[in-house]
């Protein structure tokens, strides 16, 4: 208890607080330069998961069930320390946002998956029978609709990025909990280090829960309203 | 006009999360405040040394000791056992505590865990090349100086880095949880050059960084250098050293019993030679 309450170890944590922002910082980075490239990486491998041709089906299923079921640490373990034996050094904060990416990636690619198939077929036929094009059907139809099903799930997978991003911390990347750890060590107040890193990763998360779950009820709304419409014009 | 779900709403929520979190960690870390410390010595039955008492009662000795610093803590893959100057102290100590120099258990700690080992209350001591610094003073009490190394650099040989001044603007692979960063970067400034170090949980991790590249020198007490240096014979210690680093036996703050024996133990060894003769069998290259 003496450690949780002794002020002068809190004011010593606040006179270092450029430590600290300076991992927020590389942790943030890193968190969007990987959502931007597991989005990408989720998105075509989402659409190889519902695209005619059983080869890219095939791909899909590889990719997500080995990236998916192999810890995300072997992974990045392997881009930091198995790559430079045969000549391929990457920079520190690209191999955890690769890791993070691949990794993530293959999570967004199965959530995609998901929501698509969760539309019904008959949606896109009626599209198509209202005299609609497939792109048009596509994308104010079933795109609305898959988006919907997919949100929460999606920002779970971003949550957990920002969390996984403290891979970096094992591999001398200065994310947040890299910083954490060393200030920590040098100065024996684990107590103070880790309430801060827990706040601080908070402060990057909850925003982004909350966002969602706003997102989610607009688009319920929405869908409510076009569909009282929709029961109107029939009425 | 939506409804909100729940009986809070979202921020409310999101505050009561950071509460409840807080709390959480504060009953946490309130629960497990017993063992050691002044209050533990008030409440103990009048006894001026409990925590021997506690040591004498189990009968063994707990160390926590280092597995991969030759002559010092080094666990030999061959026989399975741990071996070097410390872990002879180690058996010193159980000795004169216990009677029996094997009364002892011996833990691997590392830079990054001995600490948390003693204040767990774990491990009695750790002899793990641990350097007494003035920030560590103020929450560790230390035995006085067994031994006194300084920091060295491990380079690679074709690299052509001499000494620290030519690291300028690279990359130095530490340990986490030792001093070694900060010290580097103190003489750095000193020399007027701007380096980068990179923290690892573990020697060998620091060597792989420097193996691949991805640091050009590897950074610690000469003595866990040498180790390394022995490993791969393109890499090459440089002999400036950079700090002196004193060697002490760590015992959890308030232990003062314990802190007691230790220094009496460590005192008389230095007085009859006895550690002199110990650096001279592991051939080390430093000095009581």
């Amino acid at each position: 208890m003496g450690a949780l309450l002794d002020a002068q170890s809190w004011r010593t944590l606040l006179e270092n607080w450029p430590i600290f922002a300076a991992g927020l910082l590389q942790t943030v980075v890193a968190s969007v330069l990987s959502m931007l490239l597991a989005a990408a990486i989720g998105l075509v491998m989402g659409a190889f998961a519902l695209a005619p041709v059983r080869l890219l089906r095939w791909v899909n299923r590889v990719y997500v069930e080995f990236f998916r079921n192999t810890p995300l640490l072997v992974q990045v373990f392997f881009l930091y320390y198995g790559l430079p034996q045969v000549h391929v050094v990457i920079p520190t904060l690209w191999v955890g946002v690769l890791g993070l990416s691949i990794y993530t990636g293959a999570y967004i690619a199965e959530v995609l998956r998901a929501g698509f198939q969760a539309v019904p077929r008959g949606q896109m036929e009626a599209g198509l029978a209202s005299g609609l094009t497939y792109s048009q059907v596509v994308r104010r139809i079933i795109l609305p609709q898959a988006l919907r099903f997919t949100l929460p799930p999606l920002t779970n997978q971003f949550v957990n990025l920002v969390k996984n991003s403290q891979v970096l911390a094992l591999i001398a990347g200065f994310d947040l909990m890299y910083q954490t750890d060393s200030w920590s060590s040098q100065t024996a107040l684990y107590v103070q280090a880790y309430i801060a890193a827990a706040v601080l990763y908070l402060a990057l998360t909850l925003p982004l829960a909350t966002w969602a779950r706003r997102m989610e009820r607009r688009m319920n709304r929405q869908l409510q309203r076009r569909a009282d419409a929709g029961v109107t014009e029939v009425a | 006009m939506h409804l909100e779900t729940g009986f809070l709403s979202g921020r409310k929520r999101a505050l009561a999360a950071v509460a409840a979190l807080t709390l959480g960690l504060a009953l946490a870390l309130g629960g497990c405040g017993g063992g050691g410390g002044a209050a533990g010595t008030a409440a103990n039955g009048g006894s001026s040394t409990p925590n021997i008492d506690a040591i004498k009662s189990r009968g063994v000795l707990r160390v926590g000791v280092k597995a991969d610093v030759l002559g010092f803590g080094y666990k030999n893959p061959q026989t399975n056992q741990y071996e070097g100057y410390e872990i002879d102290i180690a058996h010193e100590l159980a000795k004169r505590l216990l009677g029996d120099p094997n009364k002892v258990e011996l833990t691997t700690v590392t830079a990054k865990t001995r600490q948390g080992l003693l204040d767990s209350g774990q491990v009695d001591m750790v002899i793990a090349t641990f350097t007494i610094t003035p920030e560590r003073q103020k929450v560790i009490d230390f035995s006085p100086v067994y031994y006194t190394d300084g920091i060295q650099l491990l380079v690679k040989r074709d690299s052509g880095i001499k000494s620290l001044k030519d690291l300028n603007g690279k990359v130095i692979a530490v340990a986490q949880g030792a001093d070694t960063g900060q010290k580097l970067q103190e003489k750095a400034k000193e020399l007027g050059v701007t380096i980068q170090t990179a923290e690892y949980a573990s020697y060998a991790e620091d060597m792989a960084a420097l193996q691949n590249g991805r640091a050009q020198a590897f950074a610690t007490d000469g003595s866990i250098l040498k180790y390394y240096e022995n490993q791969d014979p393109s890499t090459v210690i440089l002999p400036d050293r950079y700090s002196e680093e004193p060697y002490g036996i760590a015992i959890k703050k308030g232990n003062k019993d314990l802190l007691d024996f230790v220094t009496k133990a460590i005192d008389d060894m230095k007085q009859s030679g006895e550690l002199q003769q110990l650096i001279r069998k592991w051939k080390l290259s430093g000095s009581v």
